[in-house]
């Protein structure tokens, strides 16, 4: 969150978080690199370059992908995602370093220009055993290029956040051309089925996370509010939302955050303008709701960040009937002002 | 292989047109389409000069808009 823009939106956090990514890179490339030399004295330099850089990728796509929904399944992952993104450029130098040796290493010492060779030099489309598998890996590293390069906050903001998140949602076609390239690259030049069942294992996993996260979901979604008064919904006791903390319910299709705060409930629009973040899953900090992802910030009585920041949401009326809280979810403009109710 | 061929130098000529748009836009376009990039480092200009390459057609779209919108 900036009025300005940055090269790189670091913090103390952020740093931290980069550290830690940069260390268990090298801990891993050393690692992979010892235990394959171990195993085979013989490895070469090329070998050894492409296929730690090729596996640290496909590591990283994977806890890249699984950060979503476990962030969704417990709030204690989510410090994960606040810096997701520096995770995502990590993987794709990675990938990127095992393509382009890859590149040279089968098809830049020929005549013919190494990516028409890729193209070109092999053409069984048709034969799962000898199917081309080298294209897959370039496809799927156009599309983590095309999400690295519009990683900047820039390009949220001027390509649009539906844009964005559309564009950065091809993660998941990629993931499926990594995982058909492993598949078909370990079919045809490796006996050993460990690398198989690795990345096998890793796809289970994934598509049991995102099961898991998406019924969570739904249940919240499908929540029923019986109890209906003057435009106002009933959606819980008081004491049921903790101080600084909020509570999330879904009504007429909208997801609305009700937060408690200085003995006083207010409720906004649950999505960050930022990346969508769920606002509700946030805390308030310095008498601002975070959001959890990425940390913008809104004050609970009119859904406005923080001057000079410029993002607004919705905010609504909530009010005290007894120790029940009603919640009208007919939406007030973004950035108006709203009394909340106060917990007496 | 002509066919690949053919395709990789249209994209080659593609990246090349969006280099040479990225110079006036790093200078000017970017704070013409966004007031965020004011007073924004020459870090944050080079950053996005790859994304720049790619999407030129788009912003310099943006760009005549947002300088049509000022004018009037």
């Amino acid at each position: 969150m900036s009025a300005s823009y940055a090269a790189v939106g670091w913090n103390k956090q952020k740093k931290i978080y980069d550290w830690l990514i940069a260390c268990l890179c090298f801990i891993y490339l050393l690692l992979f690199i010892s235990v394959t030399l171990i195993i085979n004295e013989q490895a070469t330099f090329e070998t050894l370059l492409i296929r730690s850089t090729s596996t640290l990728a496909v590591l990283l796509l994977h806890i890249i992908l699984a950060i979503g929904p476990l962030c969704r399944l417990n709030k204690k992952f989510l410090p994960l995602l606040y810096n997701r993104r520096h995770l995502g450029v990590t993987m794709f130098t990675f990938a990127l370093v095992h393509g382009s040796f890859s590149l040279f290493q089968f098809h830049a010492l020929s005549n013919t220009n190494p990516i028409i060779s890729l193209f070109t030099s092999n053409t069984n489309f048709g034969s799962l055993a000898a199917f081309p598998f080298q294209v897959l890996g370039l496809f799927a590293l156009i599309i983590f290029f095309l999400m690295a390069i519009t990683s900047h906050d820039f390009w949220l903001h001027n390509l649009s956040p539906k844009v964005w998140k559309t564009l950065h949602m091809f993660v998941y076609l990629a993931y499926i051309l990594v995982v058909m390239h492993v598949m078909l690259g370990v079919i045809q030049y490796e006996n050993d089925p460990v690398f198989v069942i690795m990345i096998f294992a890793g796809a289970i996993t994934l598509v049991i996370l995102h099961l898991l996260a998406g019924s969570k979901e739904r249940k919240l979604d499908n929540m029923k509010f019986a109890l209906q008064r003057e435009g106002f919904v009933y959606v819980c006791p008081v004491a049921e939302i903790e101080d600084s903390r909020a509570k999330i319910f879904y009504i007429d299709k909208e997801r609305i955050a009700v937060y408690r705060h200085n003995n006083k409930l207010y409720a906004i629009h649950n999505v960050c303008k930022h990346q969508g973040g769920p606002l509700g899953e946030g805390k308030i900090l310095d008498g601002c709701i975070t959001c959890p992802w990425h940390g913008y910030q809104y004050l609970p009585h009119n859904g406005q960040s923080p001057p000079p920041f410029k993002e607004k949401v919705s905010t609504y009326d909530v009010k005290i009937i007894d120790g029940k809280v009603w919640l009208n979810p007919a939406p007030f403009a973004e950035g108006t002002e709203r009394p909340g109710a106060e917990i007496k | 292989m002509i066919f690949v061929t053919i395709i990789l130098i249209i994209v080659a000529l593609y990246l090349l047109a969006g280099l040479v748009f990225a110079i006036p836009f790093m200078i000017k376009g970017v704070t013409v389409i966004d007031e965020g990039a004011h007073g924004s480092s020459w870090g944050f200009r080079i950053i996005i000069i790859p994304g720049v390459m790619v999407f030129w057609p788009f912003l310099l779209n943006k760009w005549l808009y947002a300088s049509k919108m000022k004018r009037s």
